[in-house]
C-alpha cells in the first residue's frame, strides 16, 4: 500500500461530478471557480502542482471487442470526471492534505486521489509472480 | 507541460476505464497484450500523437463531504470503472482521437476508453458567464 511508502512518481487529482452548477447563482459559481484556479495557481507556485486541465463535459467512449463508440459520459452527473490535477508530492497524505482544500468539496464534488504508478502495475504484477516462480 | 493557462489546441485526454481483464489470462498472454500496448503508445509517441502517459496504482482515496470531508480508502465500488490510465493527444479532431482510440489492443479484453476533449476554459467558468448575462436579462 502506498499510503505510508513516498512515491516518486506523484499522486493525480481526479474530480468527480459535474453537476455542481445546479441550483448555484452566476455569482456563486463564478466565486467556486476563482477559488478553483486560485487553488491551482498556488499549487503551482508551490511547485505540487504540474499539470491540470478541466475537461469538456461531452465526450466518447469506446468499449468492447468490437470498438463500439457511444456518446459519454453524460452531461451532468456525479461519476463523471470534469477534470484533474497531477501532483509532484512524495506520499498519499500530502496528497490527500491537497484534496480536502478542493473548492468544489461544498458542491458534492468528489476527489479521487491516486498514485501514479512508474510502470504499468500489470505489468510490475507479472514480473514479480514470474521472479517468484523461478525461485 | 499543458495547464489551465495554455493557449495551444488543447488536444484530447484518453481515460482508460480497466477491469480486471487480465486475470483471465495466462502469463504469457498477458506478457503479449503488454507488449503490444507498450508499442502502441510509444508509436504515437513517436508520431508526435501523444505525450507520455501514466498508468495508476489501484488503490487510491477519495475525498468527499462538505465540512467532515470524508477520507474513503480507494476507489472503487465498480472495477470495471476504475481508472488504470490516461494519455494525452495532440491531435486537433475528436474524430482522430476516437480512431486512435479504437486501435488499443486492451479494448478486446473489455476495457473501454473514455475520449475527453481537453477544456481552453473551465466550462464552469463559461456557464457562470452565462448565468451572469441571464440574470441581467431577467432583472432587465
Amino acid at each position: 500500500m502506498s499510503t505510508q511508502n513516498p512515491n516518486q512518481n506523484g499522486y493525480m487529482l481526479l474530480f468527480r461530478g459535474t453537476d455542481l452548477r445546479k441550483g448555484l447563482s452566476s455569482e456563486e459559481l463564478q466565486k467556486v471557480t476563482d477559488n478553483w484556479m486560485a487553488w491551482f495557481r498556488r499549487l503551482t507556485e508551490e511547485g505540487k502542482a504540474v499539470a491540470g486541465n478541466p475537461l469538456e463535459r461531452e465526450g466518447k467512449i469506446v468499449s468492447g471487442k468490437d470498438r463500439v463508440v457511444a456518446d459519454g459520459p453524460f452531461a451532468e452527473s456525479k461519476e463523471a470526471i470534469g477534470g484533474y490535477f497531477l501532483l509532484d508530492v512524495a506520499t498519499m497524505e500530502e496528497a490527500v492534505a491537497i484534496a480536502t482544500d478542493c473548492p468544489g468539496l461544498p458542491y458534492g464534488i468528489r476527489v479521487e486521489v491516486r498514485p501514479v504508478a512508474g510502470e504499468c502495475p500489470i505489468a510490475a504484477d507479472i514480473r514479480k509472480e514470474a521472479q517468484f516462480a523461478q525461485v | 507541460m499543458q495547464n489551465m493557462n495554455t493557449e495551444e489546441q488543447n488536444g484530447y485526454m484518453l481515460l482508460f476505464r480497466s477491469n480486471e481483464w487480465y486475470e483471465e489470462l495466462s502469463h504469457d498472454e498477458i506478457q503479449k497484450v503488454i507488449n503490444q500496448n507498450t508499442a502502441w503508445i510509444e508509436g504515437l509517441i513517436a508520431e508526435g500523437k501523444a505525450k507520455p502517459g501514466h498508468a495508476l496504482h489501484r488503490d487510491g482515496a477519495t475525498v468527499s463531504g462538505k465540512d467532515g470531508r470524508i477520507v474513503s480508502d480507494g476507489p472503487f465500488p465498480e472495477a470495471k470503472e476504475v481508472i488504470g490510465g490516461f494519455l494525452l493527444l495532440n491531435v486537433e479532431t475528436i474524430a482522430e482521437a476516437i480512431a486512435i482510440a479504437q486501435r488499443s489492443p486492451t479494448l478486446a479484453y473489455g476495457t473501454s476508453i473514455e475520449v475527453r476533449p481537453v477544456a481552453e476554459e473551465c466550462p464552469l467558468d463559461v456557464r457562470a458567464r452565462e448565468l451572469a448575462r441571464q440574470e441581467q436579462f431577467a432583472s432587465a
